[in-house]
């Protein structure tokens, strides 16, 4: 799914500016990093796409939905098609590591053999199935961030957001997690990152959009985490 | 299926998770339903009483001297909510005596001359509309006199029509009542799960998959406590209608285990239906308000 930002500005009450003036395209399949000093809208601007905000200003487009006008059944059925892996993973501590994989897929109505089927493969993809009987509060903060991301690509979305997913890890980890998202990414997945880590960005080289202050300061195709001192 | 199966399988663990709210949820619809129950069986009660007696109302109307029957029956039979007219002769109100009187025929030959006046048995529809009946009656110069039984067609017309508005305010009260408490449940067990309904609208859960469990909870429990205010209404039931009769032994009350039963599925209906609607405002509230962005 394409995804296009058309002059989208959102101020929070009273007069807070979050995105100003934010025009952005990213193509089906890319991989974008948002990166920026904390507070500069980057988390702004992912749940603007999952549309947890509404622009004040602007027009969002992804696939063939518009965001401003959107009802929601439709909302529903376009979340289906986006897969969310947080900084603080977001998991619910009664439910187990296949539980919490296999909700997404039962939430949404899937029969009981394919939500079995689909979260067995998942979690061996991520290399939880043995630790699939585990609660969250028994993992480590990797395979707690590897469930969250096994529950964000289970229903095989076309665009996955990672709002700081390494952002709680240390770097062999954070590698780890990085690489698996750039494999789900190799299988045409769009994935937009918000992150800090500039190791990162540097190591696993992809588009960069930097944000200071709501708006877009610089959009680089193969981009560093900072040139010359600016982000 | 799937989804059901999901909705039946979370609505039995919300139960159990908030197990104490939902034995007084039931506790407390149980004790409205059973109220409900009771004041309709009271309105059916005096309904009945009040039926049967104005069956046997009549009003006695004698008629003048000379005065011509056919005459006055036509003129009776105009008057509003008069349903019956029945001329009693001379003749007629003596051989009714002598029926009653079986043994003191020997006294009735005393009488020589027919002493009694000819009437009209006049029959109305409801107990309520019988002084303006007799008012009625009253201004017709073909008749004499009036009798009835006035005071207790009078009493127990407006203890029916009290009991039926009694139990009109009882039913909204209570129905009220048992609304909000299952509402504030379904509340509750809403924002137990907040964090949960969060994540399951972020990932495409629809408004109506994610209400569906709390729906089931609500109509689970507001349907038991309507299932169980039948029961000990069908249970007392006969027992208060025997000691009534012991003490009102004149007064017909209904006996029949068949409106207790009709009665104990329309409490299980109202019961499963009040909670739906009081879940589905609690969920739909919530979720209206989870998924109206920033």
């Amino acid at each position: 799914m394409d995804i296009r930002f058309s002059g989208v500005s959102k101020v929070f009450y009273p007069d807070i500016t979050a995105l100003e003036d934010v025009y952005l395209e990213i193509p089906k399949g890319e991989f974008v990093y948002l990166v920026g000093p904390t507070g500069s809208g980057k988390t702004t601007l992912l749940r603007c796409i999952t549309r947890e905000v509404a622009p004040t200003r602007g027009q969002i487009t992804v696939g063939s939905f518009s965001l401003r006008k959107i009802s929601r059944v439709d909302l529903s059925i376009f979340r289906r098609d986006i897969g969310i892996i947080f900084q603080d993973f977001c998991l619910l501590p009664h439910l187990n590591v296949f539980e919490n994989v296999a909700f997404v897929l039962e939430v949404l109505g899937a029969p009981p053999r394919e939500v079995k089927e689909r979260t067995g493969e998942i979690l061996d993809q991520v290399n939880l199935w043995r630790r699939r009987f585990l609660y969250p509060p028994q993992l480590s903060g990797g395979e707690q961030q590897r469930v969250a991301v096994a529950r964000a690509i289970v229903n095989s979305p076309s665009v996955l957001l990672a709002d700081e997913p390494t952002g709680n890890l240390d770097l062999h980890t954070a590698e780890e997690i990085m690489q698996l998202i750039m494999s789900i990414n190799a299988l045409g997945t769009t994935v937009i990152m918000a992150t800090h880590n500039q190791y990162l960005v540097d190591a696993f080289r992809q588009r960069v959009v930097g944000i200071r202050s709501g708006r877009v300061v610089r959009d680089e195709r193969r981009g560093r985490y900072n040139l010359d001192g600016e982000l | 299926m799937g989804s059901f199966k999901y909705a039946l399988r979370d609505g039995a663990r919300l139960i159990i998770r908030h197990w104490g709210l939902a034995f007084l949820t039931i506790f407390t619809s149980m004790a409205v339903f059973y109220l409900i129950g009771a004041s309709v069986l009271l309105v059916l009660n005096t309904r009945h009483i009040v039926d049967i007696l104005e069956g046997e109302l009549s009003i006695q109307a004698y008629l003048a001297p000379n005065a011509n029957y056919e005459e006055a029956a036509r003129a009776v039979a105009d008057i509003g909510h008069v349903t019956k007219v029945v001329i009693i002769t001379q003749e007629m109100a003596l051989e009714r005596l002598k029926q009653r009187l079986p043994d003191r025929a020997d006294v009735l030959t005393l009488l020589g001359e027919n002493p009694l006046p000819s009437s009209l048995e006049v029959s109305i529809d409801r107990a309520d509309n019988i002084e303006s009946v007799v008012m009625a009656l009253a201004a017709i110069p073909l008749i004499n006199d009036i009798v009835y039984a006035g005071k207790l067609a009078e009493k127990l017309a407006k203890f029916s029509s009290f009991a039926g508005h009694f139990s009109l305010a009882m039913l909204i009260v209570a129905i009220t009542a048992s609304a909000v408490v299952l509402f504030n449940t379904i509340r509750i067990a809403v924002y137990s799960k907040e964090e949960e309904i969060g994540i399951m609208l972020l990932v495409g859960a629809t408004p109506t998959f994610v209400a569906m469990p709390f729906v089931l909870q609500g109509i689970i429990l507001g349907g038991a406590g309507s299932l169980g205010a039948s029961i000990f209404l069908a249970l007392s039931y006969n027992g208060i209608i025997a000691r009534l009769k012991d003490l009102m032994p004149f007064l017909p009350f209904l006996e029949s285990n068949s409106v207790v039963l009709e009665l104990g599925l329309i409490l299980v209906g109202a019961g499963a239906t009040v909670s739906l609607i009081a879940s589905l405002i609690a969920v739909e509230t919530f979720t209206r308000r989870a998924m109206k962005p920033l």
